[in-house]
């Protein structure tokens, strides 16, 4: 069930099925994403990997002393690219690996192109996705639907990348879906399509209780993307942006040279795998502890070493030396940046009153918090506006909503029209009517004194009370107690024990904070594993643009009412 | 189980349990006993009783068996859940999913070759066709052939498509009229306009033929018979044809085709040439490679062996391990040497190759510079030899603590009793190691840093440790000479850098041997002396500065006394030159860096020496202020004739720099530390000034250091060379900077080495 080790696992076998020799890798846009994340380029060297292409870049120099591993998406402009390849081959030897299900007719067209003779190997491995951590996958897809059904083009990579992912953790899964969501079961019925028909690769060894698959849609909790976070991971995300384990720093303010881009990865850089889920007050003392840790092994004579006693230490402890030197600038420059920003955009306040609004229903307290914090200068554009998309959200149908008041508070403070647009446009895509199950009130009697409870026992941290609304719909179906009315299942059969490898995909998008869900999950549920996966891993920004790219665009003039639905539908 | 009871034979409510014989019930320890017992005294018994007996024992294996393994599984279990539990709830951190299979695939080889071989016969039969053809176009004289001639082989080679069929040229599409005429493929016979015509030349027509001749000739194929028979005839091209064609120009040099068969040529000749082209870097490559498998094979072994070594084991030899680590440190050598060359390759040739080429080649370097950094710095290094006798001697020591612990109580008596002593010994000796009772010591820090630097340097930091030592111990005497001491090292360090001597070396060397023997014989005697008196008063705890090294002095001068008695002292001088400067070869440079102070004392602190001998328990007293003075006397004169500045200067530089090395003589540097022999083995000198009775037994071995410090050079040099490529590629050039110029001197230091183990 490990998503990184199972791409991981699929890289290393290109590489020794082409035995010894220099080689180059040929990927795709979408392939060179999968394997940079589980692949650091200094370990793939070690392999005699030592040129990376893209099959599609223009200026690739004929190299016959090479080997090329193919490792592509097979879509229809790479079967194209790669037909041509083949009519004048680059290189000696072709070992062509497909990262999903190829028809019949592209491999004809293939091999009535090699004339040369020059492809070794063809195989579909299905590492089709970005294998974000070993129980969260991303497909990188921004904009998924248009109003509330797929874009085909999108369902079809959807479906492709999911099936992916389960051929990819050999797992058949039964399907559940959440009823509320067309795209759910849309994209249900497709992988079941799939599987029908590539019944023979889906044909693993059988588990005892068979895996299952849940398909939920964002719109049915669009609070999670709109809050800050403060645990490692999910707060880089949020403020700087992770894109395929690599984040931009370049407009961090003084930055040097060879930190404009660092690459975060949990397997290779112990600091992070440790850190990534702590909070941000955990990680101040952890990267202190590494500063001073850091501090002692450095030589201590480090503007000059004079000796060759001097040098000789210093090369013994270099290796270590430098991987910690690396990590430690790394780190201290990303939370270096963090909590600049941090003070710089108030952020602590504008979360407590996120957190405030996410789960606590007290209206007049929570109405007056955000009011406050409009007013104050210091509060960014994207904060405000997010402020009150979730009290939009929050209050939608309250009696004496204070939306337009805020909206005009928010024209007031200058900016562009988009904020606002946005506000109407999120509660149009996560509003009271799109979603399936309620958000916000305590369903059951349960529910509730657990609520209440957790009230009497006070907050641990302000800055951390809300739970994904996944975290909940998970651990219900753990327990076996997820309603089949809202989840059914698609197909007659049911699971009758407790699942034990679950699979959930989020239509929309995932986020950090529920990778963390998720992750706590895994570890105080033994004997169940959880793999998250999502069209993308959103921060807000990405999930506004998806919000827009739905083509929910709202009214520019606030209105407490739910915009109709059906005018930017298509 | 195999334990029954042990007595009680007679009480029949006795349970007795064990492997007892049904028979007679003695009890047999164990089961094949049991059997055995059987089978010997009770043969005609019952069948039926043995099977039952044989079944049931096997009964009761498997289920202890069974009972084993499930404890272990669940041992097993438990301890994992543990771990687990101890940061989390129970459940699994995704890190730790248990290992899983590869993911599925699934192959398309056989489809896609079906494909292809279909593909693929058509094509060669295609390929083979416009070669024959091509073939057969230039198999005849064309240059002295008329044009219609010409004409009418070419069509007889293939029958051209007639002009009224192709109104239009069928790749551009334009009308065909008067102007834009049509033109045959003479390979195909296809049609077409002016524009979309190509040729092959008639080289690269002889190129295509000849070679599938000889592929066609090793494959005997039909074909190829009447082809051949043809292309014999060939040869005369190069006859110049003067008179130019009439309508198409210089079509006698070359042949009109189409571009599609142009393609399939050249396709076909792109083969030929790559099927006979290795290029340089897949040449060099190999050899990297096999470097590397070679270092992958042969670094775990090695390994094994060091990590042996220096836990002072002796289940490898360290002479083995030593040529091993020679070995791959050599391939090391050669991994850098070749990926170095693999960057530089192409790099003067005027069209720069592609980028793409160059990136290759970078980053094959790249790797290799990786695997360097991470094998070689993995690589630990060995124990000199007298490192690995010391370890040895540790390992002993260990068991033998115990009895050591009550000697040097005894030790420690001799100290306090001796009321004269300040020093820092008694530290030391708490440490529980045996070691000289007397001498300012280098404090154990400085020469821990001190241990492979520059001698000098090292010999400052010492003497400054001993002056602190000295102030500590409220001598202010001693501190001034120690101070003085100190700022003559300084200037002298100073001086170092400006001179240089090589002449004197080779002097040295030519009576190197000589004098070496001659030393070793006096050192023996001296030493057997010196012992002998040191047991009998059992009280040397004299606290000397430089009481070590005043023996050393002792010792030559010693030496100088007894075997030159008669001479007459201009000889004497003389010979104390020598000695003198030679020293450091008999033993290198360890012992330079204790003669150090001691040249120096004599000319700086004749007040001071004598001080030292004032001690009536000094055994040496006696012996050594006469010669000490005189020695001075000699020297001084000596000054006259040959500046001794001049020659401990040539010294230093010659041993200075190899001193600077990453040192193999750690352990003889600060013999102080060490416990026990190892200190005598690098300096015969200094065997005869320490007589602790507990080292008495540590032989007088002489190793050879020369070779070791010349293999440490190496892979100092090594190991800075795969830090710089290290730093060069982080960026640091600063680091580089210092990096280069600490290679430069190390390598100077390696060929000086060199050269003086030549002489």
């Amino acid at each position: 069930m490990n998503a990184v080790l199972a791409v991981r696992q699929y890289v290393s076998k290109m590489i020794e099925d082409s035995g010894p020799g220099m080689k180059v890798l040929l990927m795709d846009r979408e392939t060179t994403g999968a394997v940079s994340v589980v692949y650091t380029q200094s370990e793939i060297l070690q392999r005699e990997v030592y040129l990376f292409e893209r099959l599609d870049s223009p200026n690739r120099e004929p190299m016959k002393h090479l080997k090329a591993i193919c490792f592509l998406r097979p879509t229809k402009e790479n079967v194209e690219l790669l037909v041509q390849e083949l009519r004048r081959p680059k290189y000696s030897v072709y070992f062509i690996y497909f990262s999903n299900v190829i028809s019949k007719s592209d491999v004809k067209a293939l091999a009535e192109a090699d004339e040369q003779e020059v492809v070794a190997e063809v195989q579909e491995f299905y590492g089709d996705y970005i294998a974000v951590n070993p129980h969260v996958f991303s497909l990188n897809l921004l904009g998924c639907c248009r109003g509330r059904s797929w874009d085909p083009a999108q369902l079809t990579r959807t479906t492709q990348g999911l099936t992916a992912l389960l051929l990819s953790l050999k797992k058949c899964p039964m399907i559940r879906y959440q009823l509320s969501s067309e795209p759910a079961k849309r994209l249900a019925e497709c992988v079941k399509q799939v599987i029908t028909k590539e019944y023979e690769l889906f044909d693993f060894r059988r588990t005892e209780v068979p895996p299952l698959l849940l398909i939920l849609d964002r719109s049915d909790d669009a609070i999670t993307p709109l809050l800050n976070q403060w645990t490692y991971q999910a707060m880089v995300h949020e403020l700087l942006g992770i894109n395929n384990n690599r984040i931009d720093l370049s407009r961090v303010p003084g930055i040097s040279k060879d930190l404009r881009e660092v690459v975060l990865s949990a397997e290779n850089d112990e600091f992070y795998a440790n850190n990534m889920y702590l909070n941000f007050a955990e990680i101040g003392t952890n990267i202190k502890n590494l500063m001073e840790d850091f501090q002692r092994r450095k030589p201590k004579e480090q503007q000059k070493l004079e000796s060759i006693a001097d040098m000789k230490a210093f090369v013994e402890n270099y290796p270590q030396f430098k991987k910690m030197s690396g990590t430690v600038s790394k780190h201290v420059t990303v939370v270096g940046e963090l909590s600049r920003l941090v003070a710089e955009r108030n952020l602590l306040e504008v979360s407590e009153v996120e957190q405030e609004l996410a789960c606590q229903n007290d209206h007049s307290s929570a109405l007056q918090s955000v009011r406050r914090l409009l007013q104050s200068p210091r509060v960014s554009e994207l904060d405000a506006a997010r402020l009150v998309m979730l009290y939009a959200l929050r209050y939608e149908r309250h009696g004496s909503s204070g939306l337009p008041a805020l909206l005009e508070e928010l024209r007031g403070r200058g900016g562009s029209d988009r904020y606002r647009k946005l506000v109407s446009a999120v509660v149009e895509y996560g509003g009271k009517r799109a979603r399936g199950s309620d958000l916000f009130s305590p369903k059951d009697a349960v529910a509730i004194t657990k609520q209440f409870l957790k009230g009497l026992k006070g907050i641990e941290n302000v800055y951390t009370q809300h739970q994904p609304l996944l975290q909940e719909t998970l651990d219900q179906l753990i327990k076996g107690k997820l309603k089949d009315s809202q989840y059914p299942y698609l197909g007659p059969n049911t699971l009758r024990d407790r699942p034990q490898d679950i699979i959930v995909f989020l239509i929309g998008g995932a986020t950090y904070e529920e990778a963390l869900a998720v992750f706590n999950l895994n570890r105080s549920n033994p004997g169940v594993r959880v793999v998250l996966g999502g069209t993308t891993i959103h921060n807000t920004r990405s999930f506004l643009e998806e919000v827009t790219a739905a083509g929910f665009r709202g009214q520019s003039t606030g209105s407490s009412q739910v915009p109709p639905r059906s005018s930017s539908r298509r | 189980m195999a334990s029954g009871c042990p007595a009680a034979f007679g009480d029949p409510t006795e349970v007795r349990e064990g492997f007892l014989c049904p028979l007679c019930l003695k009890d047999l320890q164990a089961f094949r006993q049991l059997q055995a017992h059987y089978e010997e005294q009770h043969p005609g018994e019952d069948r039926d009783v043995r099977a039952q007996l044989r079944n049931l024992v096997q009964k009761a294996k498997r289920a202890k068996k069974k009972l084993l393994k499930q404890e272990d599984d669940d041992r097993t279990g438990s301890g994992s859940q543990e771990q687990y539990e101890s940061f989390s709830y129970g459940g699994v951190d995704p890190y730790m999913w248990e290992p899983q299979e590869v993911g599925a695939m699934r192959s398309h080889l056989s489809e896609f070759k079906k494909h292809r071989a279909a593909r693929i016969d058509h094509y060669v039969v295609e390929v083979n066709k416009l070669i024959i053809r091509l073939e057969k176009l230039t198999s005849f004289d064309r240059a002295n052939t008329e044009s219609a001639k010409i004409r009418a082989i070419e069509k007889s080679v293939v029958p051209w498509v007639s002009d009224q069929d192709v109104p239009f040229c069928p790749d551009c599409g334009t009308k065909f009229s008067i102007r834009n005429r049509r033109h045959h493929c003479r390979l195909c016979g296809s049609i077409m306009c002016k524009k979309c015509m190509e040729f092959v030349s008639l080289p690269l027509a002889s190129k295509l033929t000849s070679a599938s001749k000889e592929a066609l000739g090793s494959h005997t194929s039909p074909n190829s018979s009447p082809s051949s028979v043809h292309g014999s005839r060939r040869g005369s091209i190069s006859s110049i044809s003067s008179v130019s064609s009439v309508l198409d120009e210089k079509d006698d040099e070359r042949i009109r085709c189409c571009q599609h068969c142009k393609d399939t040529l050249l396709k076909r000749e792109q083969q030929i040439d790559e099927k006979e082209y290795t290029p340089e870097i897949v040449k060099l490559y190999e050899k990297l490679r096999l470097c590397m498998d070679k270092v992958d094979q042969k670094a775990p072994e090695y390994i094994r062996m060091a990590e042996s070594l220096n836990a002072g084991e002796t289940s490898y030899n360290l002479d083995h391990a030593n040529d091993l680590r020679v070995e791959i440190q050599k391939m090391y050598e050669f991994i850098d040497a070749l990926s170095k060359k693999i960057l530089s390759l192409g790099l003067h040739e005027d069209p720069q190759p592609h980028p793409k080429i160059l990136q290759l080649q970078r980053m094959i370097r790249y790797s290799a510079t990786l695997f360097v950094q991470e094998k070689l710095l993995g690589l630990m290094s060995l124990p000199t030899k007298d490192q690995y006798e010391e370890l040895k001697k540790k390992r002993l020591h260990m068991v033998a603590l115990e009895t050591q612990g009550k000697q040097e109580e005894k030790q420690k008596e001799f100290i306090s009793m001796s009321a004269s002593v300040v020093n820092g010994d008694e530290t030391d000796m708490k440490k529980g190691t045996v070691r000289k009772s007397e001498g300012w010591l280098p404090t154990s820090s400085i020469s821990r840093e001190s241990e492979r630097a520059d001698p000098l340097l090292q010999q400052i930091d010492n003497i400054t440790s001993f002056i602190k030592q000295a102030k500590a111990a409220n001598r202010i005497d001693e501190v001034h000479t120690l101070q003085e001491n100190l700022m003559q090292l300084q200037d002298e360090y100073d001086q170092q850098q400006t001179l240089k001597a090589i002449e004197l070396s080779k002097k040295q060397a030519e009576e190197e041997e000589i004098q070496r023997e001659e030393l070793q014989v006096l050192r023996e005697k001296e030493w057997e002396r010196e012992h002998h008196k040191f047991m009998s008063q059992h009280s040397r705890t004299h606290s000397l500065d430089f009481r070590e090294v005043k023996q050393h002095l002792d010792v030559t001068w010693i030496r100088g006394d007894t075997n030159f008695e008669t001479p007459a002292v201009e000889q004497l001088q003389a010979k104390e030159h020598m000695t003198f400067t030679l020293k450091p070869q008999n033993a290198p440079q360890c012992d330079k860096d204790q003669d150090q102070p001691a040249c120096l004392n004599p000319f700086e602190d004749e007040a001071d020496t004598p001080q030292v001998e004032e001690d009536p328990s000094n055994p040496f007293a006696k012996d050594t202020s006469p010669v000490v003075s005189f020695s001075n006397t000699a020297q001084q004169s000596d000054k006259k004739e040959y500046n001794p500045f001049d020659s401990e200067e040539e010294d230093e530089q010659s041993n200075g720099a190899p001193g600077s090395t990453s040192n193999p003589f750690e352990e003889d540097e600060n013999p102080f530390e060490k416990p026990g022999g190892s200190w005598n083995s690098g300096n015969p000198f200094e065997e005869g000034s320490s007589i602790n009775p507990f080292e008495v037994d540590d032989g007088s071995e002489i190793p050879g250091e020369e070779a070791i410090e010349e293999e440490l050079l190496l892979q100092q040099i090594d190991n800075i060379k795969a830090y710089i490529f290290d730093a060069k590629h982080s960026g640091r050039l600063d680091e580089v900077e210092v990096l280069t110029e600490n290679l430069k001197e190390l390598k100077h230091t390696l060929a000086k080495q060199k050269e003086k183990s030549n002489c």
